[in-house]
């Protein structure tokens, strides 16, 4: 028995359920999700309890050793140990859905043929038993040569065969180190699949078919028309609930800032100490934080929709739609990710296989409105758009709201249709979308994944929003005014100074230089520029500062900022992302600079039809 | 009989046929063989029987089957790889 550390892989189709057992493996916060090609980065967790140190690496999800679109062949690269400064795993854990068992025991089988140890799970065991296919879990052993154990990834003390498989196989398995060869396909798939029905004809009985009701409500979700309505409605259901939904939680996180604010306040003797804790520091980050019930609700709409299963047929019903300005069916997830964060996005087009497809998605996927820019359209949209009731359902400022998103999603159309060149739609790898089986998103795993998400966008308030409120803070306090000064103390100090410089510049835009300030910290995550503007302006609470902007600009400046924040790639780490994952500085420029030019021209052109209009 | 195959993408929606073959198609050009390869591998063999479940938005492009109790979602140039015979409604 070796000491050394063992490595295993997780291996399997899309939507296995791969990445749950994972989670249940090793205690790792990761996201499951049902859509194929969504774990592209590589995942590593420690397995406990073998007896010896053990490793975990999940993969992305592939059908084949043999064709692979890109992220399928991160996965076969690290199988065989083609991945710089890392050999093959020793023992490969290969994860098949038992509803769907006869597509992944294929891939099992020319596993099989490189020779390495491996173990069998029958994920989703459950449901299998549950339609009514039972299997002969030794007699599929026996014939496969490999312990072949069920587990059912989502539930307590569902992976404790599996975990007691892994552990037998540590006293026996030897690490190894260096490479794999990948063998000559050693016989056609038709001969694949002739063994895996004599495989099946004596372990399983029962073939899969899912309950009606999965049909009838692909009926429904794929129907051209009814499909289509759905889609609407979900969407304007989502929009329409960051906004109604999360009003009260948003009063009661702004009523207790401000009551923060006044009992520390109160407590600090007045002076330089007084004024940074209340004004720097409480109304800097309240300002921000009274935004995260809308970013939870977002959230949890995407999460659901996504472990559903939902979101492949949303894909599949646009794919048309999409590929009429050269993006398709598979650029729709990272583009409604997009929606909550563009780094995600951009992140998930790895599973898209077109190089030039993928580039398309990246330009474009932050066109969509991300979660950090409703602070500042909400806090616009507060303060200028009246709260009337519209069509007897919609309020008028959640229709502003969709507005602006599809403005968004219209420009990226746009924009992709003018950058697809001539290549006319993707010729390269095909859509062969999977369209897995509708699920009840498991509750574990969505609060694990919404806990990550709001977990994320407060560490961003308690970093880096609260250091650039306290630079802010100190560019709006110092230098102090002099003596007998009858302006504004903030006119006379850094912020001011800035804001003057730029404000030339943006002039034509109609932004005055308060708005100019609030575009520098911007820049680092654009919410802050509802703090910045809170702190230039010397207000605390959303509702003081609405009424402070309400008073200071003019309806078609408003709408021209909110223009400006449309197109904008006004976040840094966006901008690093897609350096990191076109690695191409050419690509960076255009991004950059095409957003830029949009944003400068969307809002002139606003502000002056406004103008008209008004 | 090849000359009775109906490509996969003008199979109305509901029928259930049997694949015959899987065709090469001009339209992948050099990637043909490994668009083949693919569809193999999904199940997409002759022998198999498939049902069409549903289309996208515009006429049978995208068009969805369910094959070996997995559904599928083709473009209407893979799926007029798949020959296929209908079976009698």
């Amino acid at each position: 028995m070796s000491s050394s550390l063992l490595r295993f892989a997780l291996v399997g189709n899309p939507n296995c359920g791969k990445t749950a057992l994972f989670n249940s493996l090793t205690g790792a916060r990761a996201k499951v999700a049902n859509y194929a090609g969504v774990t592209v980065e590589k995942r590593l967790g420690s397995l406990a309890g073998l007896g010896r140190p053990a490793e975990l690496i999940d993969l992305p999800g592939t059908y084949s050793l043999y064709v692979a679109s890109p992220d399928e062949q991160v996965a076969r690269r690290v199988i065989l140990g083609e991945m710089a400064g890392e050999a093959a795993p020793d023992v490969l854990v290969a994860v098949v859905d038992a509803t769907n068992i006869k597509l992944g025991l294929r891939l099992v089988l020319e596993l099989q043929a490189l020779g390495l140890p491996m173990i069998l799970a029958l994920n989703l065991a459950d449901t299998a038993r549950s339609r009514g296919i039972t299997i002969d879990t030794a007699m599929l052993s026996q014939q496969l040569g490999m312990p072949v154990v069920e587990t059912v990834a989502v539930r307590k003390n569902g992976v404790a065969d599996l975990h007691a498989a892994l552990a037998q196989c540590a006293r026996s398995a030897g690490s190894r180190s260096g490479r794999l060869a990948l063998p000559e396909r050693a016989e056609a798939v038709e001969h694949l699949y002739a063994r895996i029905d004599t495989l099946l004809a004596s372990s399983v009985s029962a073939p899969s078919h899912a309950p009606a009701w999965q049909d009838r409500l692909d009926a429904l979700v794929m129907h051209p028309v009814l499909g289509l309505v759905l889609l609407a409605t979900i969407l304007l259901l989502m929009f329409q609930a960051v906004f109604a939904w999360a009003a009260p939680v948003m009063d009661a996180i702004d009523g207790s800032m401000a009551w923060l604010g006044e009992t520390v306040g109160s407590l600090l003797p007045a002076g330089i100490l007084h004024d940074f804790v209340v004004d720097g520091l409480i109304a800097g980050v309240g300002g921000v934080l009274v935004f995260l019930p809308q970013i939870i609700i977002l959230f949890a709409f995407i999460l659901a929709l996504e472990d559903s299963g939902y979101l492949p047929r949303a894909a599949f019903l646009l794919d048309r739609l999409m590929r009429g300005v050269g993006l398709s069916g598979r650029s729709f997830i990272p583009m409604l990710s997009s929606f909550a964060c563009a780094v995600p996005g951009i992140m998930s087009t790895r599973s898209i296989a077109d190089p030039k497809e993928r580039l398309l998605t990246i330009l474009t996927a932050p066109l969509m409105t991300c979660s950090a820019r409703l602070p500042v359209y909400a806090l616009v949209i507060g303060a200028f758009v009246p709260q009337h009731t519209v069509w007897g359902v919609f309020n008028l400022q959640g229709l502003t709201l969709f507005a602006l998103y599809v403005a968004g999603i219209v420009s990226a159309a746009l924009v992709a249709w003018v950058m697809r060149g001539r290549q006319v739609a993707s010729q390269g790898f095909p859509l062969l979308l999977e369209l897995p089986n509708y699920r009840w998103p498991n509750a574990y795993h969505f609060a694990l994944g919404l806990k990550e998400r709001a977990w994320i966008f407060l560490r961003r308030v308690g970093t880096i929003i609260l250091a650039l409120s306290i630079v802010l803070w100190f560019l709006a306090t110092f230098p102090h005014a002099p003596v007998g000064a009858t302006l504004p103390a903030i006119e006379y100090s850094f912020a001011g100074m800035l804001g003057k410089l730029m404000q030339p510049l943006f002039d034509p835009l109609g932004f005055n230089w308060q708005m100019c300030i609030a575009l520098i910290p911007a820049m680092a995550a654009r919410e802050v520029a509802v703090s910045a503007l809170a702190t230039v302006y010397a207000v605390g609470g959303e509702d003081a500062l609405g009424g402070a902007l309400a008073h200071d600009w003019g309806l078609p400046v408003a709408l021209a900022y909110l223009a400006w924040f449309v197109y904008a790639p006004q976040c840094l780490a966006t901008i690093a992302v897609v350096r990191r994952e076109t690695n191409s500085r050419q690509a960076t420029a255009i991004f950059t600079t095409y957003l830029f030019g949009l944003a400068y021209l969307g809002a002139l052109l606003v502000r002056h039809i406004a103008a008209l209009w008004a | 009989m090849p000359h009775t195959a109906t490509p996969l993408h003008q199979l109305p929606k509901g029928a259930r046929a049997t694949i015959v073959d899987i065709a090469s198609h001009s339209h992948f050009g050099e990637l043909d063989a490994q668009v083949t390869q693919r569809l193999k591998e999904l199940g997409f063999l002759p022998g198999a029987v498939l049902q069409v479940i549903g289309f996208g938005l515009f006429g049978a492009d995208p068009v969805a089957v369910r094959i070996n109790g997995t559904k599928f979602g083709l473009r209407r140039s893979e799926a007029a790889k798949i020959l296929t015979t209908v079976h009698p409604a």
